[in-house]
């Protein structure tokens, strides 16, 4: 026998070739076009060639076309990740909607029937009139997240104008608040851009999981630490991005404040803080009253006197100054950080002062190193070590997206790991910095949605909202750019008036969904917690705290939900148990918008299909992660009567315009007093005509992002279809980019807050620094005035382990989680994973159910047991479809959703909503749970689901 | 079983892939890239050619490194076949049922058919070690089309072939009758089987990009850039310098005596902790014995040379094994192999 190809003969040759050409025949295409996720990938925008052939997709590959930004720090290419070059599997998946489908039997039983588009938003448009004329606008709600992205955002956002329903903030909605950061900065959301990353010396992976939920960007972390950096991963589980660090931190659950704060104990007494730093950017040299732990306020000084001015103590010429607010500089005062000073009030007294550092400095005390090990279970020495490193290190960094405030005292573990951040100086300088999530830039978007003319020119809207801008400076001239356009976003929707108004969901839950309950059990919140949760909510709303925001009051009782671009039967917390008892009564219709069958979908009354990626133009979630506007175009049509979101908003409008004029409706008000027309709704909604193509509308949002100054001059629709990408080259006017406080340079990474670090221009807090005194009352009667551990309580009840979560790798929340393509690279079933002292206590195998459970809920599952994972920790990652569980009950029914009491506290400096900002968000993290070994059938076909029962 | 000695002709030239398993994040982009473009089809439902394992585990198939195959001094060794029930994967779900069957919850989504006892990637992320020093990394594999492969070897048919322009292993699947020496006979247990059309299937490393300087798509799409793609005598390409300069990247299992051209820079893993959770410098978290099991004795000094040369950037100097490994220019990892297929255009 031969073998080796030299030794074929030259008719075997041929042959051959002719085998290898099957092959080559595969690989061929006829056309390339851009395409990408523009889903709540957040942060996503990875460029994506679409392969085409015969008019159908071949493949998908990266684009791989990104040019060096920096010299010397590595290019983002390629980006993408397995959901990304699979996505074509969606469209014509299995859970695939094609057609609009009204329910036939009872609600999630799942029996359709299919409809005509006409039949089907004649049917929405009569609920959404019937719930008008029986409440007002405000009965109809929107829910979703941005997976609808850009016609979703774009339709429910224009109807919601024009009828006057509600949207929800989907920030809480999604838990991605971080109430710690808003606390410390007046804004919860500054990022760098990913290759930011790779100037970090010491990187901490806290509250993150980049090796699953930033697969396109975790290469700068591996990459950073080849150039020197050295990688931290702080996580209870030996997580997947724990396994490339140089050092893993295990911590107890719940308990990162106290860890951080050991490391600030270091840096304060071994001199290690960056003194001039601390006393410009930080409120910690303002003077502090000794009696009540409040700040010393001009209005305690003089008569007439501002509550808004606070002091320092000049340690060169030794006495009380007013600090600057205009400014961060501080010219030649020294302001002393710790020191004993008495200051004579105007009623003649005369009271004790030190400063926030000397107050901060005595709390620290608790935290020792030792005494911080007790608590969070990392050994002294490491605090110590640590803390040293984050001190000397350059730069540093706490990467990814921070999900600390998904802990239940998530803004104290915020605040504290900013606390060690400001004394060392490490933010606003590249490499530096905390991270949340966040938007703006594409400022097109927003300014179409605003026009209500035909070819509305975008300039005129530039024009009215500089000027409004400019007003609250004329009125405060202390106010920067920055200041201004927050406070105008404040304004607005304390007002109610503009195109994007948004609502904290915490009034919907409380008044409409059953959480008035829940988050009265007192034994689910913190012990520092004096009265019961009733009577904080009772003091927010007589103090006017939420005036505006507080919708839909309790008389205003859902009557039509309207969800596109989210599952809210998955996500929420509390459970689709809790909603399908307490709001789904009330509610005439249920309308989900999906191009997939989600657990959402299955309960609701009407299903319209919506046109996915590549079968609609859509741009990807804007943001300084990767500073870029990506664009995906339209490539196929949609599958049977698929159509996009603004199709479907729109047509909604139109039907209510058709059936108002049927039942002689003319005209309502809503609660505010404001009037709608329903003639001519659908011409408003279109503006004339001029915003139904969508390819015209995307061309436009293009266009007029270049106006508001974030898009190079030129590019177009047309631009975009050429290069597939543009990055952004200024801020714009959206103040969420304003916010970031940095210029956007051509040829340098992003780091947010440079022009607070460099140019000394304030923050957006009461004290216009970086604030880690919060003297409001609340916060003082629960001792949260300043950063410190409090145990997370026991939400759920009492019992032994405690559940975390996070983002799993396969899928993109629960878009891909059910794909059967997604479905073969893991187990493909819901499974919850536990350390083998954990199982072995219970008599738990590998690969067997076994029952989740608290007081509120409980969820059947696969057990996976791993040493990864901390003895008395559980971890169910998120994502599943509830329709993957034993009755449909997945872990959501068993996380209650707790919302601190601390955060509907108003009335207070910055402690006021604008849009994705201060709210109540519910929590999940650390949920008391038990969890046994479950012998029931899980099988309708009477088979238990048992496999190879041993521990691997 | 085909038992002929083993033969010493190889291809004159010869591709090879370096992955960097610490860069690997386990995302399963290499494989699921490598599934859309050449085994979607109902035929190859089970068929990944690429699979990313999480080790220590039991890999894909299960427990294939207990299987035989390759050789020993030269001398082919018996190998068995995979059951299917060992690769598991291509599974079927009970969609119909739960969306539009008017159940309600009185079902749920599940697996239609047998209860699967293993697939591609089962045993993810559970590892070994105990916690807090608990190891695990992830370890993609495909075809190693080894200079010395057992599959061509085996195959009575002489339907495969290594191409003498890449070295690239292929079968003539016109030929093949499916008879699956070649899966017996490989050590790593990467032969698929084509149970419609009767045939036996591998990674072909993307032949046809190849031709056209386009690297293979488990290597492009790798999100990580973990993985460089070359000619092994292509001595200024970073294969070939991370291969035999540095000694840094090693093939798997070199004992099965094939010689393998897929490599891998070993984890280096994190610090362990000691008793009182202080970090340990000096042990391990990954034990090297557990590392030698699958690479060999030389991943000592592979290790040796990766910690020296970091501890250089971590002292502030510079490496030039760091600046390879970091990859400034993400299409240097591909060097000439680095073209952008969407710019070819087929007549």
């Amino acid at each position: 026998m031969v073998s080796g190809r030299n030794k074929r003969s030259a008719k075997q040759k041929q042959i051959d070739h002719a085998n290898e050409d099957a092959y080559r025949q595969q690989w061929r295409w006829d056309k390339v076009v851009w395409g990408s996720h523009c889903i709540d990938c957040y942060p996503g925008n990875c460029p994506m060639h679409v392969y085409m052939k015969d008019g159908k997709i071949r493949h998908e590959e990266a684009a791989g076309a990104f040019p060096i930004i920096e010299q010397g720090v590595p290019d983002m290419n390629p980006m993408g990740c397995q959901k990304g070059v699979a996505w074509r599997e969606l469209l014509d998946a299995k859970e695939r909607l094609r057609y609009p489908l009204k329910r036939v039997g009872k609600r999630g039983e799942g029996k359709w029937e299919r409809i005509s588009w006409d039949q089907a938003l004649t049917e929405v448009a009569d609920a959404v009139l019937d719930g008008i004329e029986e409440i007002g606008p405000e009965s109809i709600v929107h829910v979703g997240g941005a997976s609808a992205s850009t016609w979703g955002l774009f339709g429910r956002g224009r109807f919601a104008t024009h009828v006057g329903s509600l949207q929800l903030d989907m920030n809480a909605e999604i838990t991605d608040f971080a109430p710690g950061h808003y606390m410390t900065y007046g804004f919860f959301d500054p990022v760098s851009s990913i290759d930011d990353w790779f100037h970090s010396e010491l990187i901490f992976i806290w509250f993150a999981n980049p090796a699953n939920t930033r697969i396109p960007h975790q290469h700068y972390i591996t990459e950073a630490r080849y150039k020197g950096a050295e990688v931290v991963t702080v996580a209870p589980d030996f997580s997947p991005s724990a396994i490339h660090a140089d050092h893993y931190v295990g911590v107890e659950p719940g308990t990162d404040a106290a860890f951080a704060l050991g490391m600030a104990h270091v840096v304060v007494e071994e001199g290690l803080y960056k003194k001039r730093f601390v006393q410009e950017q930080t409120d910690l040299p303002l003077l502090v009253r000794r009696d009540t732990r409040t700040y010393l306020r001009q209005s305690e000084m003089e008569e007439g006197g501002s509550e808004e001015q606070f002091y320092l103590y000049d340690a060169k010429k030794r006495r009380i100054v007013e600090a600057p607010r205009a400014s961060l500089k501080l010219g030649r005062v020294d302001p002393a950080l710790e020191g004993a000073f008495r200051a004579r009030l105007k009623d003649g007294s005369s009271v004790r002062l030190t400063t926030v550092f000397a107050l901060a400095r005595e709390r620290l005390r608790d935290y020792t190193p030792e005494k911080a090990s007790a608590i969070c279970g990392v050994s002294a020495d490491v605090i110590r070590e640590l803390g040293r490193k984050v001190a000397k290190k350059r730069t540093n960094i706490i990467c990814s997206l921070s999900n600390a405030g998904k802990f239940y005292h998530g803004d104290l573990i915020e605040r504290s790991e900013l606390l060690l951040l400001a004394l060392t100086g490490n933010w606003g300088r590249k490499g530096t910095g905390v991270r949340a999530w966040t938007g703006g830039f594409f400022d097109g978007s927003g300014l179409v949605q605003a026009k209500t003319e035909p070819n509305q020119d975008a300039r005129q809207l530039v024009a009215m909202n500089n000027m409004m801008v400019q007003n609250l400076k004329d009125a405060d001239p202390s106010l920067t750019d920055e200041l201004a356009a927050i406070e105008f976003s404040k304004q607005m929707s304390t007002l109610g008036i503009g195109p994007m108004l948004f609502y904290p969901p915490a009034f919907f839950w409380y008044y409409h969904c059953g959480f008035d309950d829940i988050w009265a059990k007192e034994d689910w919140h913190d012990p520092s917690m004096k009265r019961p949760f009733k009577e904080y909510w009772q003091e927010a709303a007589d103090k006017n705290w939420w005036q505006g925001v507080d919708k839909p009051t309790k008389e205003q009782e859902p009557r039509v939900l309207i969800e596109c671009g989210g599952n809210m039967l998955r996500r929420t917390r509390g459970g689709q148990n809790l909603f399908l008892k307490t709001l789904w009564p009330k509610l005439r219709m249920v309308v989900t918008i999906d191009p997939r069958m989600s657990t959402t979908a299955l309960y609701s009354d009407i299903v319209l299909p919506a046109s996915q990626q590549y079968e609609k133009i859509a741009f990807g979630i804007p943001s300084s992660h990767t500073m870029n506007l990506t664009f995906s175009d339209k490539i196929l049509e949609p599958p049977g009567e698929a159509k996009d979101e603004w199709f479907i908003f729109r047509g909604i409008s139109e039907k209510m315009e058709q059936q108002a004029k049927r039942r002689g409706l003319t005209e309502y008000v809503d609660a505010k007093g404001t009037s709608y027309q329903l003639e001519g709704l659908y011409d408003r909604m279109v503006a004339q005509g001029s915003l139904v193509d969508t390819e015209k509308i995307a061309d436009e949002m293009v266009r007029d992002t270049t106006i508001a100054g974030a898009l190079p001059e030129g590019t177009s629709l047309a631009t975009l279809r050429e290069k597939g990408y543009e990055r952004w080259t200024g801020q714009g006017v959206a103040p969420r980019a304003i916010a970031q406080a940095s210029d956007v340079k051509p040829d340098e990474t992003f780091t947010p807050l440079r022009n607070h670090v460099e140019k000394k221009e304030p923050y957006a807090t009461l004290t216009r620094r970086a604030q880690f005194l919060i003297d409001h009352p609340w916060f003082l009667e629960a001792g949260e005035e300043l950063p410190c551990h409090k145990d997370p309580p026991p939400m759920g009840g009492d019992y032994p382990l405690k559940l975390t979560s996070g983002h799993n790798r396969w899928s993109i929340h629960a878009l891909n989680i059910v794909n059967k393509m997604m479905l073969q690279t893991h187990r493909g079933v819901p499974n919850v994973m536990l350390s083998p002292k954990d199982a072995g206590e219970r008599g738990i195998l590998d690969g067997k159910q076994v029952k989740v459970y608290n007081d509120l809920g409980e969820s059947v599952l696969e057990a996976k047991i791993t040493e990864a994972v901390r003895p008395g920790q559980v971890v169910i990652y998120n994502g599943w479809e509830p329709y993957q569980f034993l009755n449909w009950s997945d872990p959501s029914n068993i996380e209650p959703g707790m919302v601190k009491w601390l955060h509907l506290a108003g009335g207070y400096g910055h402690l006021r909503y604008w849009l994705m900002e201060w709210q109540p968000c519910p929590v999940d993290r650390a949920t008391k749970v038990e969890i046994e070994a479950w012998n029931g059938s899980a099988s309708p076909r009477g088979k238990r689901r048992g496999r190879n029962g041993v521990k691997p | 079983m085909a038992k002929t000695k083993q033969k010493k002709d190889t291809a004159p030239r010869q591709v090879a892939m370096v992955f960097d398993l610490n860069k690997c994040i386990g995302c399963q982009t290499c494989s699921v890239a490598c599934k859309t473009l050449w085994t979607n089809e109902d035929s190859t439902d089970y068929q990944w050619w690429c699979t990313v394992n999480t080790q220590p585990g039991r890999g894909h198939p299960r427990d294939y490194e207990a299987m035989g195959g390759g050789y020993r001094d030269g001398v082919p060794q018996p190998g068995r076949l995979p059951a299917r029930r060992e690769w598991g994967g291509g599974w079927d779900f009970n969609y119909d049922e739960v969306l539009y069957g008017g159940k309600g919850n009185s079902t749920f989504l599940q697996h239609v058919g047998d209860e699967p006892e293993w697939g591609p990637n089962w045993d993810e992320d559970q590892g070994a070690g105990e916690y807090p020093n608990a190891y695990y990394f992830y370890l993609p594999r495909l075809c190693n089309h080894c200079t010395k492969p057992a599959c061509v070897d085996a195959c009575p048919r002489d339907a495969m072939y290594k191409r003498s322009e890449d070295g690239i292993v292929l079968r003539d699947e016109t030929r093949c009758r499916g008879y699956q020496f070649c899966a017996e006979a490989c050590p790593y247990k990467k032969v698929y089987f084509n149970f419609l059309r009767n045939v036996s299937q591998q990674c072909i490393m993307c032949f046809p990009r190849v031709e056209q300087n386009v690297a293979p798509a488990c290597a492009r799409q790798c999100p990580g850039r973990a993985v460089w793609f070359g000619m092994l005598d292509d001595a200024e390409g970073p294969v070939s310098q991370l291969v035999n300069k540095w000694k840094v990247a090693l093939p798997l299992h070199p004992e099965y005596g094939t010689d393998a051209n897929i490599f891998y820079i070993p984890p280096v893993g994190p610090a362990r902790l000691h008793e009182d959770h202080s970090f340990d410098e000096e042990t391990p978290r990954i034990p090297r014995e557990y590392l030698e099991s699958l690479f060999g004795p030389k991943v000592n000094a592979a290790l040796d040379t990766l910690t020296t040369e970091m501890a250089k950037t971590k002292n502030g100097r510079k490496s030039k094994l760091m600046d390879t490994l970091i990859a400034y220019w993400w299409k240097d990892m591909f060097k000439p192999y680095d073209r952008d297929p969407a710019e070819i255009k087929w007549k």
